[in-house]
């Protein structure tokens, strides 16, 4: 029984269907100039096209790239000023803003922030601000289109102010596009990164989309690929799945946005009926339908995971990469959560699999092994 | 029956300790001593890993767990101590410091502290009557690397499976079911990782090159990046390729010279004649005589007559021991019991 979607998703059948004619048949360099490759660059190009409408953008927008991490890094090194970034932005966007001058703007208890603290911290060097669309350990969706219109009249004023230094909006939205209109336009951001594998897409093939004004630099140079702002190959069975995989959950979203709510409902429900001192974090209305994140205080989540794993149940304790470094979330900590609370953390993400059985078949036994956690911490 | 705190580091046999002394009805609780280790780009720190297996077996056998941190006592004690021998020219045996300073002292010292009447490690290893013995398992036994623990130490320690032999210690943690039991052992010193000795020392002392130097010619063969990274008895590493292999037979630390022959037969690459430093006895000094010894962890044991010279010990061996490098340990056997050891000085 798995509850950690936002770590990884299955690929799809579907999509492993799509893309496996790319390792073997179709295995053409989509650059050769012969007709099969050129068939292969076809689909490609209609991969992408496949893509870019799923976000509501032009295919020749979009950057494909090794992952979400990757697209961070050429959004972040493409803006090299000041940048502007939330308290609980994934390690990703936070090292990358720490390379050079730059913000960190608080979020309030629920893992919001807001427009108007992103707008005080633009300086006149800002080059990027960057704010995840959700929150992958909370599911706390930003305001990012009151975040964009904050953006957006700093640049105008700086405009005013004779200053001409570019000022781009960055979103992640890789915890989001199961469930969420990712539409760029909507968003009114200027870049946008995406992640297949947050989409039971194959791991590392990403995305960055950049609006037509954005110019990028490119952190990998060779054969200038993706208008030279990504060299190397294209990975297109990746690309094809992607596009698969986008297509998907874009159909889907409505109805499956709605079963994860009802499911992640119950989950919540029954486990808050059991401990009623549970803590539950994120923002009640403004959440992804797939997470839930609830603390036990004084309990040691970490020994409540191994629990589970020993009975089938796979959860996780926070985000990945902050668990296996043995610190604490930086997340729960920007929300002002406890040590001790935080110490007794689970995220528990919905996804494709979970059904109603699963759901009353995992809440019974994390009931049980929090019980028999608490029972050994105070007998 | 008493509070035992288990030494726990992620591997089967910890795991199997602590399973094992749980079934006789003490009150186990396991720690993770967090040691130091150098954190490299690019490497990946095992640590991390072994923890959260050490918390996963805790949690399936229900028992409490906690992290002793160590690290700065494990850095002076262990790391300096085996970075400043290397200086000297010496090959020192971290893992033998390692007992003595950190499990068999500070973790023994702090687990009293927090409550425990007895410590315990998944050493290969028995004490008995205050006396420490080898392992069932003769093939296993790491008394060797248990000879300068103290007499106090020991009678606070259990070996649960110094009873066992290591394949039955496979098959008894996969009939519990532990999450350790098909996990590999470790390998080689735990804070150099996987990147090796030399790489790790050249971290930290500064490389210089020097003549590699034939014994038999004069001849300087070519060079190398620093006669600290040489050991006596080594073969490979020396960049001097052809013909028939050469072995270091010395190296001359104040003039950074390393010295190689071809011989096999070269009378510095085997001793008769061993004086050891640092004596330590786990019970009082035994009489001069007939022993046995062990020059290397599982080493054959041989029989040696020993004899005292002023602070020092003497050994004289029957058979010629090869390589046996300053620094290095040799541990003293009555039968089965260790009665300790010391440490080899240069010639």
């Amino acid at each position: 029984m798995y509850f950690d979607y936002a770590a990884a998703t299955p690929l799809d059948r579907r999509v492993l269907s799509a893309m496996q004619p790319y390792f073997t048949e179709l295995f053409y360099n989509p650059s050769a100039p012969y007709a099969p490759a050129i068939e292969v660059r076809r689909d490609y190009t209609a991969a992408k096209s496949t893509i870019a409408q799923a976000i509501g953008a032009k295919p020749d927008e979009l950057i494909m790239t090794a992952g979400a991490t990757e697209s961070i890094n050429l959004a972040f090194e493409s803006a090299t000023g000041h940048s502007v970034v939330t308290a609980i932005e994934h390690h990703a966007v936070l090292a990358a803003a720490s390379r050079r001058a730059h913000t960190i703007v608080p979020v309030n208890e629920k893992g919001q922030v807001s427009p108007d603290d992103i707008r005080a911290a633009i300086t006149d060097d800002t080059t990027i601000v960057s704010v995840a669309l959700a929150n992958n350990e909370l599911g706390t969706i930003q305001p990012i289109r009151d975040i964009a219109e904050a953006v957006k009249q700093a640049r105008t004023e700086r405009l005013a102010r004779g200053n001409h230094t570019p000022l781009y909006l960055h979103s992640d939205a890789s915890q989001g596009v199961g469930q969420l209109d990712v539409s760029v336009s909507r968003l009114g951001v200027d870049l946008l990164t995406l992640n297949a594998a947050k989409m039971y897409g194959p791991k590392q093939v990403g995305l960055l989309w950049a609006s037509s004004h954005v110019r990028l630099s490119p952190q990998i140079v060779g054969g200038g690929q993706e208008r030279g702002l990504r060299s190397g190959t294209e990975n297109v069975a990746g690309v094809i799945g992607f596009a698969k995989a986008i297509e998907l959950v874009v159909t889907h979203r409505k109805h499956e946005t709605q079963r994860l709510s009802k499911l992640r409902d119950a989950l919540e429900a029954r486990l808050s009926e059991a401990f009623p001192e549970a803590v539950l974090s994120g923002h009640r209305k403004h959440r992804l339908a797939s997470h839930l994140h609830i603390s036990f205080p004084g309990l040691d989540a970490e020994r409540i995971l191994f629990a589970l794993e020993s009975r089938g149940v796979y959860v996780a304790t926070g985000s990945a990469c902050a668990a296996n470094k043995g610190t604490r979330s930086h997340v729960l900590g920007a929300i002002g959560m406890a040590d001790e609370v935080a110490d007794g953390s689970l995220r528990l993400t919905l996804g494709h699999l979970n059904d109603d059985a699963s759901v009353v078949a995992a809440a019974d036994i994390i009931i049980e092994e929090v019980r028999r956690e608490a029972e050994r911490v105070q007998p | 029956m008493s509070v035992v705190y288990v030494g726990m580091s992620g591997g089967v046999d910890s795991s199997l300790t602590a399973a094992l002394l749980k079934e006789q009805g003490h009150t186990v609780v396991g720690v993770y001593m967090k040691n130091w280790t150098k954190d490299l780009p690019g490497m990946k720190c095992p640590w991390a890993e072994d923890l959260a297996d050490a918390k996963r077996v805790a949690v399936q056998l229900g028992i409490d767990f906690k992290v002793f941190d160590f690290e700065t006592e494990y850095k002076q004690k262990v790391v300096d101590y085996m970075i400043q021998e290397y200086r000297l020219g010496r090959t020192p045996n971290p893992d033998i410091m390692c007992n003595q300073e950190v499990k068999f002292k500070l973790f023994l010292e702090a687990a009293l502290e927090d409550g425990a009447d007895m410590i315990a490690t998944g050493h290969y290893a028995r004490v008995e009557d205050g006396q420490l013995k080898m392992a069932e398992d003769s093939t296993k036994d790491q008394t060797y690397f248990l000879y300068r623990v103290t007499k106090a130490a020991l009678e606070k320690t259990l070996f649960p499976l110094g009873e066992h032999k290591k394949s039955d210690v496979r098959t008894m943690a996969a009939e519990r079911g532990l999450y350790t039991a098909t996990k590999k052992d470790s390998q080689g010193i735990c804070f150099v990782g996987q990147i090796g000795i030399r790489e790790f020392l050249s971290e930290y002392v500064e490389q210089t090159a020097g003549p590699i130097i034939d014994t038999q010619t004069g001849l300087t063969l070519g060079q190398h990046d620093g006669a600290i990274f040489y050991t006596l008895g080594q073969r490979h590493g020396l960049d001097i390729g052809g013909g028939l292999p050469y072995y270091v037979v010395g190296k001359d630390m104040d003039k950074n010279e390393v010295c190689v022959t071809t011989n096999l037969n070269d009378s510095q690459l085997w001793q008769t004649t061993i004086r050891l430093g640092g004596v330590h006895w786990i019970d009082s000094p035994p009489e001069p005589g007939e022993y046995h010894v062990r020059v290397r962890h599982r080493g054959t044991l041989v029989k040696a007559t020993i004899s005292f010279e002023d602070n020092n010990v003497r050994l004289d061996v029957t058979q010629p021991e090869r390589a046996v490098t300053a620094g290095q340990s040799i541990v003293i056997y009555d039968g089965p019991v260790c009665l300790g050891g010391g440490i080899v000085q240069p010639l």
